[in-house]
């Protein structure tokens, strides 16, 4: 180590944190004009904490099992007369839904309508939550090792969950449904009114940019539209649960908090997303279109 | 030496490699349970900002040890983490580091309660200028209630993770 005078050191010392204050200033504005600046760096980063995440969700998940275990112990005859219940209920159901899949069959041959496409699934455990109020992302154990890739949709058996913003080797980040930034097409199933599904980091996302509020009641089912190319139609996302001032509010089918497990869905669409542009390109093309402009303007 | 820049008594030195690590070991412990997946409902947006406590700790009892540079990394590495803005994290513990610094000699050998009010002053201003940065990052007004539930509970949990890093700093360092 260089030896340094005591008053270069002092100087050192009492200046590293302002230096330090300002840079993080800077980061923050940096990272605010350009979104994608960081993209690298958080990549590498969720590889490298991947590991230790991975390692604790374990122990962590048996725990919250066996807390589950006990409490499913205490309510079992409960719960068992109301499965019974609902078993008899979802019978019916299924001679409803055999009988349509016939029906359907039969019809999509008669219009010869376009198969639709194969779908491929990734299981993968949460292993990180986003702590704190501005945020609502998780961090899932699969990447590009798994095959996955940007704007893919992360769902669970009882609906959407969110798509994946960043994809690394063996970790992904996924935006949930409720985060500020989370924009999403869906329908509301019974009266087709188009609309956004807006998240606001409060549980439970507004819909915006209604084709026909006044066709919307609590209670109506929410699905993907597929309008934009990202998700696919008729995939189930929520409930509308409230109609307040600032629009109507859906109540997600997926318990976000006690997410364990997500599949990651590539129905190949993922390319309808665009891809970030790095930053390099962006201001080659930013000058290229300058000189353009410089051409057209003699 | 390094400790010549506080006008506080000397601390006591620190021969222990191990020890010499602790405050930055336990912060970035901290910043690693603040994203563990609990599966607790509504615990994402309520999770209290463990970070900031070992911060203020290790700022008043050992800031000789919890070198800002650390800080600074431990931050940017949550933001990168979670998909926050990067550096929101790491402005805040520095921010928190230099007040609680400037402010030390009147926190150092007092009673627990005047530690606490300290934090708790503390805590409710970085979770107010949180919302302010947050709200002027998404050029929306974000709703405030989450923020100060949050500060709520953050402040209620501190002494428990006070007494455990104490504890810690106290089997491993001596008294300090």
């Amino acid at each position: 180590m260089i030896r340094l005078s005591p008053q270069l050191r002092t100087a050192i010392q009492r200046t590293t944190v302002p230096v330090l204050i300002l840079l993080s200033a800077v980061v923050i504005v940096l990272g605010k004009a350009d979104r994608m600046i960081f993209d690298s760096l958080r990549a590498a980063t969720a590889d490298s904490v991947a590991p230790t995440l991975e390692a604790l969700a374990g122990p962590l998940a048996a725990v919250g099992d066996a807390v589950g275990s006990v409490r499913g112990f205490i309510g079992t005859y409960a719960e068992n007369h109301r499965l019974v219940q609902e078993n008899q209920r979802l019978l019916a159901w299924q001679q409803t839904a055999l009988n349509l899949a016939a029906e359907n069959r039969k019809l999509r041959g008669l219009v010869k309508a376009v198969p639709e496409r194969a779908v491929s699934y990734v299981t993968a455990r949460v292993i990180a939550n986003s702590g704190g109020a501005y945020v609502r992302t998780v961090m899932i154990d699969a990447g590009i090792n798994q095959h996955l890739a940007r704007g893919q949709a992360a769902i669970t058996g009882e609906g959407l969950v969110g798509r994946l913003t960043q994809v690394a080797a063996r970790a992904s980040q996924v935006l949930l449904i409720t985060d500020l930034n989370s924009r999403i097409p869906v329908v509301i199933d019974s009266s087709h009114t188009n609309a956004v599904l807006a998240g606001d980091n409060s549980e439970r996302p507004r819909l915006i940019y209604l084709s026909n509020a006044d066709a919307v009641k609590v209670g109506d089912r929410v699905v993907t539209s597929g309008i934009g190319g990202v998700f696919p139609p008729g995939l189930p996302v929520g409930i509308v649960s409230a109609i307040d001032a600032g629009g109507p509010r859906v109540e997600p089918f997926v318990e976000l908090s006690q997410l364990g497990y997500v599949m990651i869905v590539d129905y190949g669409l993922s390319a309808g997303l665009p891809q970030p542009i790095p930053f390099t390109a962006r201001r080659a093309r930013r000058g290229a279109h300058r000189a353009a402009a410089d051409v057209a303007a003699p | 030496m390094a400790l010549k820049v506080f006008d506080t008594p000397a601390l006591p030195r620190v021969n222990g490699g191990i020890a010499r690590l602790l405050p930055i070991a336990t912060t970035a412990l901290a910043a690693l349970i603040s994203i563990l997946p609990l599966k607790i409902p509504g615990y994402a947006a309520l999770t209290p900002a463990f970070t900031l406590m070992a911060a203020y700790h290790w700022t008043i009892y050992r800031p000789d040890l919890l070198p800002p540079l650390a800080l600074f990394a431990l931050g940017v590495a949550e933001d990168l983490v979670v998909g926050a803005p990067v550096g929101v994290t790491a402005l805040l513990l520095l921010l928190v580091y230099s007040v609680v610094l400037s402010y030390r000699r009147y926190f150092v050998n007092r009673t627990f309660p005047f530690v606490w009010s300290g934090f708790t002053i503390l805590t409710m201003s970085a979770m107010l200028g949180l919302w302010a940065v947050y709200s002027m990052l998404d050029l929306t007004l974000l709703s405030i209630r989450n923020t100060i539930f949050r500060g709520v509970l953050t402040i209620a949990i501190f002494p428990v993770a006070s007494f455990l890093l104490g504890r810690t700093q106290r089997a491993m360092m001596g008294a300090g």
